[in-house]
């Protein structure tokens, strides 16, 4: 008896999982709860754990390949022998085609791919009569889908692809090696990209699920009506102080920011389709760059929360953040964002994007000869006007003067 | 409206056209004083008397040829046949006479003639009564065929095939006698061979009849618990099959399973699969899969011949695997 383990749903829009590791392999003993593999969502790695206990069976699903949510990953079986048989049936699980995209003159670039594709054709063994579960299939021997010769399109989507007037090639086959009409769609739906053929010879790689989803995210902004509001203000009073008292700068930064926020609940607001959200705690989201792209962990109720204890929080964030850990409710969710580039003394000057879900983003950039740092302001002018975000700057002036609040 | 048996339908219908029409008669083994098998007839000898409800010896080809021969001279005739293990003795009657003389008399003969008989697997009645010819009786031109799955369609289509001039067989179920569902008699009744969809669905079509209309529907609820949404329809109508209905409900899914009781060889489910792949390629986003009973004579052992026709969990799994394309589609 063996029961299968499935791509989880792990959030709302979540469409597909890529498996980075297994932590099992086939035949090993499995407790419920325990992990047995890694699976990599939008920004966060999360583990895929047993739900039964017994033994871990196969044909394990591929690591970084993009698999459907509640699609079959492996399976867990009652009995050792029977995580072993299943993996004499191994061959059946069909890699999904890795088709990546080439400018190249498609004499160059096929062959090797195909012969991927085609790999080792190991024949099948017929199943056994006795096996279970196999309900009342006839006893042919599948054929192995890897053995086909390119890509099969089902008749539903060549005809959406015609109708779309989409290039069936820019679809992306499903784990069954076939493209069906969601992956015509998913090509039609996608924005129009530029078109490269004419430049440099160029390979399209697939980028990381983080990078993904800030591309997402960023472009998701492109409707919001941004005014930006800079002012030259003094960080040094604030330096020193941090120094002297061991905190962060950018932690000191977010804590002035959550308590000026605080004072003019506007800036806690957001507009949306529904109208708008109005929040009474400041959760505060910081950029970080991780070298693979951005994140942005939160800080909850930055502004009334003792520091020490905002410091803990944030010590714990930035340690998920380099072990890839962070899941969504640590970095989903600010009211009001941060980001500081001070630490390039190039960077003069620069204005941030405002993410959905927040009304502005406070842009800090590194101190300049004369002692004063240019900070930028970007709002969402559906929530924020001109004069309330020279007063939040103002506010802002004063706080970074009197540091009596970082006592 | 009240809830009542199949066979209450089936005993109400006959009834029912016992008195509208006095050219309508019935013959079998044990329709009278027995009252029938499965006790359709219960009550009609006493209420029309032998002539009308009418025993007849154990000669399928002979009393299913006098039932030929009373159509032919304008009688409505109902032919009760046991099972349809014992329509094989008169097939003579059924394939060579009733299905051709219409025809070979350039329609100068009507033949208002309804069989009725119940197929499938009951309960360990042995190989030789358990079959299910439905797919041999579909393949021959000429033929009419039903095959309601609720009390409501056994009294409509019962009542409608005897008004009917054509050669018309209505396939019964053993097990669905004893089944319990709601009876309308003054609702109006669609038409005899139109299919109907029991359950709207998104992600699936599931194309099947009598029996097997309650697995899949009972399957369609447990699929729609973890987010599959399964249409059902019902064909009602074996000869001919409504393909409209078919073909719309694929043209909305654009997947399609097929569950038969009968085996899977030249069967039901073939002859849908041929056509439907014919008529509704482009809508077709996986091949078309059918779950259907295996080909073997139906063991005795319950527990064999439980495996021998399709269950619920094979009926969830082509479903999961359709909507996943988990497989290539070799069933």
């Amino acid at each position: 008896m063996k029961k299968p383990i499935l791509m989880p749903a792990l959030s709302d829009t979540m469409q597909t999982g890529r498996l980075t590791r297994w932590n099992k392999s086939v035949g090993d003993p499995v407790r419920t709860g325990e992990s047995v593999a890694e699976v990599e969502t939008d920004k966060a790695i999360l583990d895929v754990e047993a739900f039964a206990d017994g033994y871990l069976a196969g044909p394990l699903a591929p690591t970084d390949q993009d698999i459907p949510i509640r699609q079959t990953i492996a399976y867990i079986a009652d009995r050792p022998e029977a995580a072993s048989d299943a993996t004499a049936q191994a061959q059946k699980a069909a890699p999904a085609a890795d088709r990546a995209e080439s400018a190249r003159p498609q004499a160059a670039s096929r062959p090797a791919g195909d012969a991927r594709r085609r790999g080792p054709v190991t024949p099948i063994p017929p199943p056994e009569p006795a096996a279970e579960g196999r309900g009342h299939a006839a006893p042919m021997p599948h054929s192995p889908p890897s053995a086909a010769p390119g890509v099969g399109v089902s008749p539903y989507a060549r005809a959406l692809a015609r109708d779309l007037g989409v290039d069936i090639a820019e679809a992306q086959a499903g784990p069954d090696g076939q493209v069906h009409a969601r992956h015509v769609l998913a090509v039609a739906l996608q924005p129009q990209g530029a078109d490269l053929r004419l430049g440099p010879p160029y390979e399209i790689t697939r980028p990381g699920t983080l990078r993904a989803a800030v591309a997402r995210n960023m472009s998701a902004t492109l409707q919001t009506p941004t005014f930006r509001i800079s002012s030259r203000l003094p960080l040094g009073p604030l330096h020193q102080k941090t120094k002297t008292k061991k905190v962060s700068l950018t932690l000191a930064l977010s804590r002035a920011c959550a308590l000026t926020v605080a004072e003019d609940p506007w800036f806690n607001h957001a507009w949306t389709p529904k109208g708008l959200a109005i929040r009474k705690r400041v959760d505060l989201g910081i950029a970080v760059d991780t070298g693979a792209g951005l994140i942005t962990p939160v800080l909850r109720d930055a502004a009334n929360r003792p520091l020490e204890e905002l410091a803990e929080d944030w010590r714990i964030l930035l340690e998920k953040v380099k072990s890839g850990r962070l899941a969504p409710e640590h970095y989903q969710g600010a009211s009001f964002y941060l980001s500081n580039l001070g630490i390039f003394p190039e960077v003069v000057e620069f204005d941030a994007i405002v993410p959905a879900g927040a009304s502005a983003i406070l842009g800090v950039s590194a101190p300049g000869t004369d002692g004063n740092t240019t900070l930028t302001l970007s709002c969402d002018h559906r929530v924020i006007f001109g004069a309330d975000a020279a007063r939040f700057l103002q506010r802002l002036r004063k706080r970074l003067e009197d540091l009596s609040w970082l006592a | 409206m009240s809830n009542v048996l199949y066979w209450q339908a089936l005993n109400e219908a006959m009834d029912a056209e016992l008195a509208a029409d006095e050219t309508v008669f019935t013959v079998g083994e044990d329709v009278g004083l027995y009252g029938g098998t499965y006790r359709v007839t219960e009550g009609l000898l006493a209420k029309y008397g032998e002539w009308r409800v009418r025993d007849t010896p154990i000669s399928e080809n002979s009393f299913t040829g006098l039932g030929v021969g009373a159509a032919l001279l304008g009688l409505r005739p109902v032919v009760e046949i046991m099972t349809i293990n014992f329509a094989l003795l008169a097939m003579d009657a059924i394939v060579n006479m009733a299905a051709k003389i219409p025809f070979m008399s350039g329609g100068q003969f009507p033949m208002p003639l309804t069989i009725r008989m119940p197929g499938g697997v009951a309960r360990q009645l042995g190989a030789q009564h358990s079959q299910r010819l439905e797919a041999m009786l579909m393949g021959i031109p000429g033929l009419r065929m039903v095959v309601p799955a609720t009390p409501q369609d056994a009294y409509w289509q019962l009542r409608q095939a005897i008004r009917s001039d054509d050669p018309i067989i209505v396939l019964e179920h053993e097990l669905l006698y004893f089944r319990t569902g709601e009876l309308d008699e003054t609702a109006v009744a669609p038409p005899l061979h139109q299919a109907r969809v029991s359950r709207p669905g998104r992600d699936l079509t599931c194309i099947t009849y009598s029996r097997m209309v309650s697995l899949a529907l009972e399957t369609a609820e447990a699929l729609a618990a973890e987010g599959i949404e399964m249409e059902v329809v019902d064909l009602r109508s074996l000869a001919p099959i409504d393909w409209k209905t078919c073909e719309q409900s694929v043209s909305r899914t654009h997947r399609c399973l097929i569950v038969e009781e009968d085996n899977e060889c030249g069967g039901v489910g073939a002859e849908i699969t041929a056509t439907l792949q014919a008529r509704s390629f482009f809508q077709l986003d996986a091949p078309i899969r059918r779950v259907a009973g295996l080909d073997l004579p139906t063991p005795f052992n319950g527990a064999l011949e439980a495996q021998s026709i399709p269950q619920k969990k094979d009926v969830v799994q082509a479903a999961k695997e359709l909507v996943t394309n988990a497989t290539g589609g070799v069933s």
